[in-house]
Parts: structure tokens; C-alpha cells; sequence
């Protein structure tokens, strides 16, 4: 009986013992603190190294700059132990959701988190001229489109310069093992290239080591191509290297944890749903990166987001709400830097059902809604006033918003369409907060209200988004309330979707078929001239502004917390990625 | 001894079967379709075809559970629809986050909620036991988020005395994985860094998560030791002269084990349905944040791997804790 109290009470100390060391940071390490703080607070307090603090463990936390200058002096032993000597300085800490990563192979991965990662660690032949309808050289140096007949033929010169980081220069065998492997495994992005652009493997070739030729049928826009070709889904792999981990599945398991492209980044870990390591690439051809690391951290909360940028455990965070928005407007040490998404929230109009089939309807709707209402007080910023199908920051938008809320016009065109004030109609919604980081419920009540104004009631029904989709896709909708974004940085991405019934997308599912509409589209992608493609989206846009079945309530911006030492942070939606973190730098 | 294991693990052969038809279920009657769940609605309908197909999410009901019952016979959980990866390997990755947390929650609580349960009891209506009292009443009605929310703001936003959600600080490279629990890994690797900066972590998600417990278990040690103090033998025991920790820790403490014990045993279960909101809160990467985000897409393989390991849990302890009556009084058999 006696051993056993014993055995008790040892294990009683031992939980002690693990507590207080817990607490206060036990015997093999003298500081105190969470060294996740230190780095950007102890820049921020001027601290650069304080060795002393490191030689005594204090006993009690009190001040915070005893905090400060601890850990300041050990981050960089703790650096060195672990086998990784990059500085805090030279690193750049970034949070946000990045639960949507499932992969990292550029030929699968088709998530925002994923995406963001890939684009940091490999490079495309192309990349997009922010704001610009042409494209940036990258891997290749020149290309062009030739009308060879029966097809299109894009010819691509490659850089010689370009390398992998294996040391390999980047060839065109490359390129046709990347994008015939892509074609292979087919995956999610893979029908940007085998649906979209109509490419065919036996149609991409190997000239020699420096150029490569596609052939595309004449029904596909080698426009709409060449941007595909900017994003992640084109992005070179080092055909050595994958082939020699290929595996059972072409090397997508071995590229979740390795890289082989050719970016100023390359992967050091991924630990799934915690975070992803990024190394500067020792052998990058072009400029090399600021910043020696990067460490992207899955951070769901978007209260922890503020936490984390108001004490400098992230340099920068993705996706705060309103709230932290004005939370962390007067903060000292970190400002909201605010940018586009290519997005676009709206509500789809069912066409054939009544009383959403007549289009008058559909307009006085549209005239009913305060869009101004929405943007600037409930949104509190995180929006603009946008009501075409073509985002802000895409080739084609024309920045025409023609309504404007007109209570007595939008009455005036219900009354003659017939329609009988109290008219019921069903408005679907997803659960969950609507991007620009409202609910969607709250946005729902304001056009409730709005159309109650011109005798329309609203009945509101809120489900699982997947489960919404599942009735919008069927077209069994009335009214939904739903986000869409391009598939690629083109204005294709959105018209065809919006437009073309045939591609059984958003106009399918509104059961809106307006064939000389989705006519013009298809002409507008198959335009070459940049001019006339422009003038043809001007024509489409203003159709369906007024003929489409589809109210355009906001572009919804997202806003990111960047501490103020923090340089050279840019987000572009259209970019791939949207963030380069090799134009990063730290003060 | 032997027919006494063997009754119980048939039982929890049962205690399996009902809880996999539950969940499937489950599964079955939710609007959610796990192949919009995972494609969005940019998918094509060939794609959602195709998705639907491979993870046999086009067959009957009846037949999806046979065929998942057969591979789990051979112990294969299926692949999961939201990461694309074996269920199997998810599970292996986000368990010992799990464990590590709950197990340091326990400690937490047991610690706490035994030593303070004892000098509330010892010190009767005193200050000590008035204070353990509102302790106890705060820890069994505060919500787990808010609790967690509080304390993050507190000593991580506020004061700076912890750090903040994660297991480790980012600028680490965690340990070479043989538990996949960062502490013990950190020990076995000799790394002293790591070692810190995963029980600096643990601190305030541990003390979160087993604070409900803590009380709990106070609450329950107050009430069986002024029971026990109560009894003839402890005051015998005091009349024979022996010191007052000797009759407290050797004569009434482990009398009063047998109903804390069982307590322990149901607060256990409290800890992992608490592990969820908790590893949210504290961005833990462990099986309850694994659960919540494969529960929302319906990522039926995923979901039926989490619920049967904790469902293997629930047994497990309560066979320790029927084991740990015969310890503690050899009277109570096993069988």
C-alpha cells in the first residue's frame, strides 16, 4: 500500500515538475516567452541582440521588454539548432486560411492555398501584365500566334537563361512533358487546357531545345490560351527530377513535399494543415528574392489574424474581417492594405420562372436595390459597386454601374409587367459569412427589405452552400444569392459562364438562352485585336447589364494587415500568384 | 482476468458496428452532396461525375457500406474526399496532436483539480475552500470558446507571457516524428528549443480544454474527502497520533479515489468533444479540427475514421477505469 502512495505522489512531483517547466520555460532553456513574438517585436522596440538576458531564466514575466530582449538573442540559436540558420529578419511570416490546400503539384493543385504556394516555387512561360490586356515574358522570351488554316499555331522562344533549381536549364521537352502530364493526370485546373483551350498532347511539340509549338483548333482562342498559359496549371516541372520520383501517379505524392520548378522560391515542408516552408531558391536565374524564408501559417480564426499582426507574430495576414479592419486602423506598427478579388456576389434571376421571366421584372429588381447602402455600410469597405459580369482588374470592364436605386421607376415597371404587389418569391442563400466578410443572411435581409419596398416579398431560405448548389444547378432556384470566380485571368472566364447557355454553367443555371448574346461572347474570346475585342465586350456587357437575368451587387474586396516594416507587398487577383513574395522585403 | 478482457472487447467489437451504421447514417440524411462540397461550383457536370464515381458515391447506400465495412476489415479507411489523401495517413498525422492536448489537459486538471479538491475539504468553509468554490462554478459554467478566446487575448495578445495558437513557433522545425507528439519527440531528439516552445504551446489550449474537467474533478474530491474525513477509521487513525498528512494523503486520499476516479473516466469523454472547439480556437492541427472541417464537406470516410477511433476511445478508458477500482480497492472485482 505504501508504494503505491508513493508511486502516486512521484507522479503527482513529475506533473508538477512538467507544469512549472511548462510555465516558466524549464531548466534546458533559460528564456521565458513564446519565441514565435519575438522576432518582429523585438525589431519593432529597437532590439537587436541582448545576449545577457539569455544567461539567466527570470523567474517572473512582468515587463514586456524583458520579454523582448530574451527572446530576441535566442531565436537565432534556436534557428542554428534546428539546422536552419535564417534570421527572422530575412523571414517573412505570413498568415491566412490555407485549409483549402490539398496539393502542391502544379498540375493539380487548383486552390487558392494551394495555388498561392506553386506560384512562389514554379514559373510559367507567361505571366500577366497586371492591368494590362498583354502578357509578360517569363520562361519563354518571345511567342506568337500564327492562323495556320485549319489551325491556330502558338510558337513559344524559351529564355536560355532559365534554369530549375536542380541546376538544369528549362527546354522545351520540359514544357511538353509538363503539359502533357497535366493533360494525363487530369485533375481539377487540367479543363483549362483539355476543355477550354482544346489542346490535344499529339498538338504540343518540341521544335528544339528552345522553342515549342502548339496547334489549336480554330474553335479555341489562343487569347484566352495564352492567359491560361500564366496560370499554375502551365507552370514548368523539371522532367528529370519528377520522372525519377514518378511513382504510381506521374510524381504528384512526391511533389506535395518536394518542388521542381524553376521559381525564386522552393519548397522545404509542408506540414499539412499547419504550415508551409518556403527557402529562397540558392540557384533562382532571375533576381534572387529579399527575403531568405517564408513561412506561411494556416490561421482559420480571423481574430487570431488580428492577434497575430497586432503583436508581430505575422508580417503579413490575409482575409480580416470588418471589424479588424477598423480595429487595426490606428495601430502603430501595422496598416490594412486593401485589393481587389475577382470576384463578384450577385444574385441569380431564374428566367423561367414566373414572374422572374419577364425581363422588365428582372429590371425592376435591379432598380429597387440600394447598392450604395450595401457597399459602404454594411460591407464597411470590404466592396465596391460593381454590377457588370466583368470584374474591375480584368481585360474588358467597362466600369458602367447604370442603377441606382429608383424606388418609384422600379414600382412604375412591376406594375406594368403586370405583376401584383405581395408577390412571393423564394431567395436561396448559402450558410455562412458572403465574401467582402458579411454574412450572408445579413445581405439577404437588406435586398428583403429593399424589393419589400416596391410590394415583393421575399422569402428567405438559407442551406449549406453545397446543398444550394445542388437546387441552382438543377434550375430549381428562384432567386439565389451566390459568389462567382473566373476560372482564369481572362474576361472568358466570367462571360462564357454568364452568357453561353450551352455551357451549362450560370446562365444554364438560371435557365437564361440568349444565343446572340452568348454569340457575342464566343467572338469577343476569338478576337485577336485587342480594340475590336474590347469594343465587342462593351456591346455584351451593356446586353446583359439590362437583358441578363442577374442583379451584380458588389466586387468584394479583400483586406490584408501588413506590418509597417513589411515592403514591396502588392496583391493582384489577376497574377499568378496573387502575391509574389519575392518582391518582398523586410526593414 | 483474461475472460473479463475478452467480454470487453467483444463489447467494443459492438460498441463499433452500432456506431459506424450510426454515422453512415448520418451521412446518408444530411442535403449535402460531398462531391459539390469538394468540387465547388465551377465544377462541370462530367467532373462531378467522374468525382461521384471514384468515390463509389454513385452506388446504393447499402452497397457504399458494405464495400467501406470490407476495406476496413483490411484496414484500409478509404481515401478522404476533402484532402485527397488516405484517411489512414490524415488520421496518423492530426491524432498525436490530439492525444498530446487531451493528455495535458488531464494533467491539468488533475493536478489542479485533485490538490485544490483536497485542501477545499481540509480547509472546510474556509477562504481556500470558498475560493476553490467560485474556481469550480466558473469552470463548469463558462463556455470552452469564450474561455479560450479570453485567455488568448489575455496572456497572449495582452500581457505577451505565452504564445499564441500553433504547437510550435513557426521559425522551428518540429522534431523528427516518432510519436508525432512535438513534446515527446522534442525529448527523445534532445532538442531543447523545440522542447520549450511545444509545452509553452501547450499551455494555454491545455489549460482551455481542462478547466471544465478541473472543476469537475474538484468539485468531486471536496465532496468524497469531507465524506471520508467524516469516517470513524480517520479519526481513529488521528487519535492514534499519526500526523495529519499521513492520515490525509495515506488513509482518506485514496478512499476517496473510487468516485473520483469514475469522474475522470466521464471527463475524459469531455475532452475530446472540448478538443474541437479548443484546436479551432488554438489553431491545433489535431483530429478535432480534422473532424469539424471533413464534417462540413461531408467527407463520409473521414468522418467515419474520426468517429470510430474516438469511438474505441470511450471503452479504452472505461476499462482502465474499471481497473483502476481494483487497484485502488481490490474488494471491487473485475469481472
Amino acid at each position: 500500500m505504501s508504494r503505491s502512495n508513493l508511486l502516486v505522489r512521484m507522479l503527482a512531483m513529475l506533473a508538477v515538475v512538467a507544469v512549472v517547466l511548462a510555465a516558466c520555460g524549464g531548466p534546458t532553456a533559460p528564456t521565458s516567452t513564446g519565441a514565435t513574438t519575438a522576432p518582429v517585436a523585438s525589431a519593432a522596440a529597437g532590439v537587436t541582440t541582448a545576449p545577457a538576458a539569455v544567461t539567466e531564466a527570470p523567474t517572473t514575466m512582468t515587463t514586456a521588454t524583458a520579454v523582448v530582449a530574451a527572446t530576441a538573442g535566442t531565436t537565432t540559436a534556436e534557428a542554428a539548432t534546428s539546422g536552419a540558420a535564417v534570421s527572422p529578419q530575412q523571414t517573412l511570416l505570413f498568415s491566412g486560411d490555407l485549409s483549402d490546400q490539398i496539393s502542391l503539384d502544379p498540375a493539380v493543385a487548383y486552390e487558392f492555398g494551394g495555388i498561392q504556394v506553386v506560384g512562389q516555387t514554379y514559373e510559367t512561360l507567361v505571366s500577366p501584365d497586371p492591368g494590362n490586356p498583354t502578357l509578360k515574358p517569363l520562361l519563354a522570351k518571345k511567342w506568337d500566334t500564327k492562323d495556320s488554316g485549319d489551325m491556330w499555331t502558338v510558337t513559344f522562344n524559351l529564355d536560355e537563361k532559365a534554369k530549375f533549381a536542380s541546376g538544369r536549364s528549362v527546354t522545351a521537352d520540359d514544357v511538353v512533358y509538363s503539359w502533357s502530364r497535366a493533360l494525363d493526370l487530369n485533375k481539377s485546373p487540367a479543363f483549362l487546357f483539355s476543355d477550354i483551350s482544346k489542346l490535344k498532347k499529339e498538338n504540343i511539340k518540341a521544335v528544339d531545345p528552345q522553342t515549342v509549338e502548339v496547334r489549336l483548333p480554330k474553335t479555341a482562342s489562343p487569347t484566352v490560351f495564352l492567359s491560361i498559359c500564366s496560370f499554375t496549371l502551365a507552370a514548368v516541372v523539371d522532367k528529370q527530377v519528377v520522372q525519377a520520383n514518378a511513382g504510381s501517379d506521374m510524381g504528384s505524392t512526391w511533389l506535395n513535399d518536394h518542388s521542381a520548378g524553376s521559381g525564386p522560391y522552393v519548397l522545404d515542408r509542408w506540414e499539412r494543415s499547419t504550415q508551409v516552408t518556403l527557402n529562397a531558391n540558392p540557384t533562382y536565374w532571375g533576381t534572387a528574392p529579399a527575403l531568405k524564408r517564408v513561412i506561411m501559417r494556416n490561421v482559420t480564426e480571423v481574430s487570431n489574424l488580428q492577434s497575430a499582426i497586432e503583436t508581430g507574430d505575422a508580417d503579413i495576414v490575409q482575409d480580416l474581417g470588418a471589424e479588424q479592419v477598423k480595429a487595426l486602423a490606428n495601430n502603430p506598427d501595422a496598416q490594412v492594405v486593401k485589393a481587389d478579388s475577382t470576384l463578384l456576389v450577385y444574385i441569380g434571376m431564374n428566367a423561367k420562372s414566373p414572374p422572374l421571366d419577364k425581363p422588365e421584372v428582372r429590371e425592376a429588381i435591379r432598380y429597387a436595390i440600394n447598392y450604395d447602402e450595401i457597399v459602404n455600410n454594411l460591407l464597411g469597405g470590404n466592396g465596391k459597386l460593381v454590377q457588370e459580369i466583368i470584374p474591375n482588374g480584368l481585360f474588358g470592364h467597362t466600369g458602367e454601374n447604370p442603377f441606382k436605386q429608383d424606388v418609384a421607376k422600379a414600382k412604375d415597371m412591376l406594375t406594368k409587367a403586370g405583376v401584383a404587389a405581395g408577390t412571393q418569391i423564394e431567395l436561396l442563400i448559402p450558410a455562412g459569412p458572403a465574401p467582402g466578410g458579411i454574412d450572408w443572411s445579413i445581405l439577404a435581409a437588406k435586398v428583403q427589405s429593399d424589393l419589400q419596398q416596391i410590394g415583393l416579398k421575399i422569402n428567405i431560405k438559407q442551406i449549406q452552400q453545397s446543398e444550394l448548389l445542388n437546387t441552382y444547378r438543377a434550375q430549381k432556384g428562384q432567386m439565389v444569392m451566390i459568389n462567382w470566380g473566373p476560372d482564369f485571368p481572362d474576361p472568358d472566364g466570367n462571360v462564357t459562364p454568364f452568357t453561353s447557355y450551352a455551357a451549362k454553367s450560370i446562365a444554364w443555371r438560371n435557365a437564361w438562352d440568349a444565343p446572340d448574346i452568348a454569340k457575342l461572347g464566343q467572338d469577343a474570346a476569338l478576337e485577336q485585336d485587342n480594340t475590336k475585342r474590347a469594343a465587342l465586350y462593351k456591346q455584351l456587357t451593356e446586353r446583359v447589364l439590362h437583358e441578363g437575368p442577374y442583379v451584380i451587387l458588389y466586387q468584394p474586396t479583400r483586406a490584408f494587415g501588413v506590418r509597417k516594416n513589411v515592403q514591396g507587398f502588392t496583391y493582384d487577383p489577376a497574377d499568378t500568384p496573387s502575391i509574389s513574395f519575392w518582391r518582398i522585403s523586410k526593414q | 482476468m483474461a475472460r473479463f478482457l475478452i467480454r470487453r472487447l467483444a463489447g467494443l467489437v459492438l460498441v463499433l458496428a452500432g456506431v459506424s451504421v450510426i454515422t453512415f447514417a448520418l451521412t446518408q440524411v444530411v442535403p449535402i452532396d460531398p462531391a459539390l462540397a469538394a468540387l465547388g461550383q465551377n465544377a462541370r457536370e462530367d467532373q462531378i461525375q467522374a468525382f461521384r464515381h471514384a468515390y463509389g458515391l454513385d452506388r446504393p447506400p447499402v452497397q457504399q457500406y458494405i464495400s467501406y465495412i470490407g476495406r476496413l476489415l483490411h484496414g484500409n479507411f478509404g481515401l478522404s474526399i476533402r484532402t485527397r489523401r488516405p484517411v489512414a495517413d490524415d488520421l496518423r498525422d492530426y491524432m498525436p496532436a490530439t492525444i498530446e492536448l487531451s493528455l495535458a489537459a488531464m494533467g491539468v486538471s488533475l493536478l489542479l483539480g485533485i490538490s485544490l479538491g483536497i485542501v477545499a475539504a481540509v480547509q472546510h468553509n474556509g477562504w481556500v475552500d470558498g475560493l476553490a468554490r467560485i474556481f469550480a462554478l466558473v469552470g463548469g459554467s463558462l463556455p470552452i470558446f469564450f474561455l479560450g478566446l479570453l485567455v488568448l487575448a489575455l496572456f497572449y495578445t495582452k500581457l505577451r507571457w505565452l504564445p499564441g495558437p500553433g504547437r510550435l513557433d513557426p521559425y522551428l522545425t518540429p522534431p523528427p516524428r516518432v510519436t508525432g507528439m512535438y513534446t515527446i519527440d522534442s525529448l527523445l531528439a534532445r532538442n531543447g528549443p523545440t522542447l520549450r516552445s511545444s509545452l509553452l504551446h501547450l499551455v494555454l489550449p491545455a489549460l482551455t480544454l481542462g478547466y471544465f474537467s478541473t472543476a469537475v474533478l474538484l468539485r468531486m474530491t471536496r465532496s468524497a474527502m469531507l465524506e471520508v474525513l467524516q469516517q470513524d477509521y480517520v479519526r481513529t487513525a488521528r487519535a492514534k497520533g499519526l500526523r495529519g498528512s499521513v492520515v490525509l494523503l495515506r488513509h482518506a486520499l485514496k478512499n476517496s479515489m473510487i468516485p473520483v476516479l469514475t469522474t475522470i473516466g466521464v471527463t475524459f469523454g469531455s475532452l475530446l468533444s472540448g478538443a474541437v472547439l479548443t484546436e479551432t480556437i488554438f489553431a491545433w492541427p489535431g483530429l478535432g479540427r480534422y473532424a469539424t472541417a471533413s464534417a462540413v464537406s461531408l467527407d463520409f470516410p473521414a468522418v467515419m475514421g474520426v468517429t470510430l477511433v474516438s469511438a474505441v476511445v470511450y471503452p479504452v478508458v472505461n476499462l482502465l477505469v474499471d481497473i483502476g477500482y481494483h487497484v485502488l480497492d481490490p474488494r471491487i472485482g473485475v469481472g
